[in-house]
């Protein structure tokens, strides 16, 4: 699936880096390089939702990145 | 989340029961002796389930050297005021003083205990001329400040009262399991214990990840919430923890990105029940409701395993699984001023605040504890981390230093947990912080007083109860009265609206799916019905703590004579359920959080119910 929204860094549990989607929910992003990692930055990625990973950052949906692109 | 539920009874009463259906013409006395002795017996059950403050102390405030004794004052009058002269003032004051010592007669010094409304009458006592002084009689609880010598930033332990705590309880012989990324508890291959955790006594864990015995941490999280529930204290390094003299189990459930399933997570819940746990610390969550989990963590919780998890991080108004579960206490976290953080998750389910941090003023906002760089494994550092996994480890180290002190179940280290909270905002329960602001030392001293007291509150619960029947009655003489109580018709619906089917829970434990759901609705009382309605919340919905089902009651019984016995047994049990609520300040009512709204509704709807029963009993017996 393909999902575009702002990446952003939060402080919690030692930090952890999220989507905030245009769909309104804010993901956990797993995968993916270090330039996708830019506070900000606009992207559209393709990949997977695990839904049923439990995390220590307990901030949304676990987002698997494939590709992505910036916007 | 928790919802306490009512105790096992024991089998006199339902002996009693049995014997409430056989036909009974005994005369009034023999009666009178069995009603009084199964109310006494419900009164007991109530009891049991009771989830409000039982005695309603609470909260010293932080600025406050001592804490007050409930209900003692000490006045200092002027040097050589006598007995006879107090003696006589304090008729008006409705209080009972003495002098303090033998110093007394030339000091002044006087106390009383048993003082009901502590402010007012020291309002009324400070007006008086001979009076220098009156105040609340406070206790000067020691403290141990440890030696870590970066205690000094640990804010978070000074809020939930750490240093007067570690002078009652210190974790001793209790074990606490870390559902976690591991912990740097020893060396192996590459992996070194950090140097803060040396002298912490470690049980054997397990690795669910890469299925082997080496739960040690590639991460750091884990090490860190270990930390704050077991750091060594007092060894001249670092920081403290809160009980540092308990064990911990590693079990490492996250992999080195801090994700992982359902499966594993189960497994170690039962691994620890199974081990000796008696604390299990889940500072995760997301995934979804899991029956698998679900299952594990009622498993834990039969073997007397308190279950603790972290609310979530979302900063939205819904409680993350498992946090969310039946059995398990849900925290969300505040900062150095007291306030829930923004990023913490809150909603229906929640238990208790703890402190989590709140960095966005600097990294002294957050929790200190010493752990490893996860990008540099082995690498000791002293990390300031916030999120509600900090708070979890908060609530587990004080469940562990109840443990210590003698509780002996979930429901005790639950109940002293929330009954000990500081409540916040002046309200019982609240969606922010569930019961309140965890406080370890007023936690541990009402553990204290539950242990050693008598179990007074079931028997004037009872007591009452027994009252209310005979002022209902006792007016009108009439031959046959009192074996109208007796009939199953009244003493059913009595019950049904004090305690339930309180019995379904033991004679039917092993139910699952639906029947399971169905006996725990059964062995709710009937005002506790709202829950199959509006959910699982804190705040009972203010129409089912009301006269109004036995006044839907009554409106049948106008037409069905046949009912009169029903409703007024519903009602009278309507009406001790409704006072029992008030007396012990449980649960809130959504709509009316605050006393002052929720106490005249519960009293009112009482005195209806009373009359309806009344009316209903007048009709039976005229005829």
């Amino acid at each position: 699936m393909k999902l575009s929204g702002r990446v952003s860094f939060r402080e919690m549990e030692g930090g952890v880096w999220v989507l905030e989607g245009d769909d309104g929910r804010t993901y956990q992003i797993a995968g993916g390089d270090g330039r996708l990692r830019k506070s900000g930055q606009r992207i559209e990625v393709e990949g997977e939702v695990d839904s049923a990973a439990l995390t220590l950052a307990m901030v949304g949906p676990v987002l698997k990145v494939k590709r992505y692109r910036p916007l | 989340m928790v919802t306490s539920i009512a105790a096992p009874l024991e089998p006199t009463i339902v002996s009693g029961l049995r014997r409430k259906g056989a036909k009974l013409q005994g005369d009034t006395l023999v009666s009178l002796v069995r009603i009084a002795g199964v109310l006494l017996l419900a009164g007991a059950a109530l009891g049991g389930c009771c989830k409000a403050p039982c005695a309603p102390v609470k909260g010293a405030t932080s600025d406050d050297p001592g804490s007050r004794v409930p209900g003692a004052i000490v006045v200092d009058f002027k040097d050589g005021t006598t007995k006879a002269e107090f003696d006589a003032w304090e008729k008006e004051w409705g209080i009972d003083l003495e002098f303090n010592s033998i110093e007394g007669p030339q000091d002044g010094v006087t106390i009383a205990v048993g003082v009901q409304d502590v402010e007012a009458v020291l309002a009324k006592i400070r007006r008086h001329p001979a009076v220098e002084a009156a105040e609340p009689l406070k206790k000067y609880q020691k403290t141990f400040i440890p030696n870590d010598p970066q205690f000094g930033k640990q804010w978070n332990l000074r809020q939930i009262h750490m240093p007067e705590a570690w002078e009652l309880s210190r974790g001793k012989g209790v074990v606490v399991a870390v559902l976690d990324t591991g912990i740097a508890y020893a060396d192996y291959q590459d992996f070194r214990q950090v140097p803060d955790l040396k002298g912490i006594k470690f049980v054997k864990g397990y690795n669910f990840v890469n299925d082997d015995e080496h739960p040690n941490d590639d991460h750091g999280h884990g090490t860190h919430v270990a930390g704050t529930i077991a750091q060594a204290t007092n060894n001249n390094e670092g920081v403290a923890g809160i009980a540092f003299e308990a064990a911990l189990m590693p079990l490492k459930v996250l992999d080195e990105s801090g994700m992982g399933v359902s499966a594993d997570i189960a497994d170690a819940i039962r691994f620890a029940a199974d081990h000796g746990a008696n604390v299990i610390n889940m500072s995760l969550g997301g995934g979804g409701y899991s029956r698998v989990i679900e299952n594990a963590i009622a498993y834990a919780r039969r073997k007397g395993v308190t279950v603790v998890a972290a609310a979530g991080n979302t900063g939205l108004g819904q409680v993350a699984y498992p946090a969310a579960y039946e059995g398990v206490i849900a925290v969300s976290a505040v900062g150095p001023s007291g306030k829930r953080a923004p990023y913490s998750s809150f909603g229906k389910q929640l238990d208790i605040a703890a402190p989590g941090g709140d960095k966005r003023a600097g990294p002294e906002g957050g929790i200190l504890q010493n752990t490893i760089d996860g990008r540099n494994r082995g690498e000791s550092l002293y990390k300031s981390l916030e999120g509600t996994s900090m708070a979890t480890a908060h609530v587990s180290g004080v469940a562990a230093l109840l443990y210590a002190r003698g509780a002996r179940s979930p429901s005790e280290v639950e109940k002293a947990l929330f009954d000990g909270a500081s409540p916040v905002n002046g309200q019982e329960w609240s969606e922010e912080y569930g019961h309140g602001l965890l406080n370890a030392e007023q936690s541990l001293n009402l553990l204290g007083r539950d242990a050693s007291g008598t179990n007074w509150p079931p028997l004037f619960l009872a007591a009452g109860l027994l009252v209310l029947v005979l002022l209902t009655l006792l007016p009108r003489r009439r031959p046959g009265y009192l074996n109208v109580l007796m009939s199953p018709a009244f003493f059913i619906p009595l019950v049904l609206a004090t305690v339930g089917v309180f019995f379904a829970r033991w004679a039917f434990g092993g139910a699952q799916g639906v029947a399971a759901q169905m006996v725990d609705y059964a062995s709710l009382p009937i005002p506790d019905w709202q829950r199959f309605l509006f959910g699982r919340g804190r705040l009972a919905n203010p129409l089912f703590y009301s006269a109004l089902i036995p006044l839907a009651g009554s409106a049948f019984a106008i037409a069905l004579k046949r009912l009169h016995h029903v409703v007024a047994g519903l009602a009278m049990g309507f009406a001790g359920f409704l006072l029992y609520a008030a007396w012990s300040r449980a649960p809130g009512l959504a709509f009316l959080p605050f006393n002052f709204l929720a106490l005249p509704w519960l009293i009112a709807n009482s005195i209806i119910c009373l009359f309806i029963a009344r009316a209903m009993l007048d009709k039976e017996v005229g005829r």
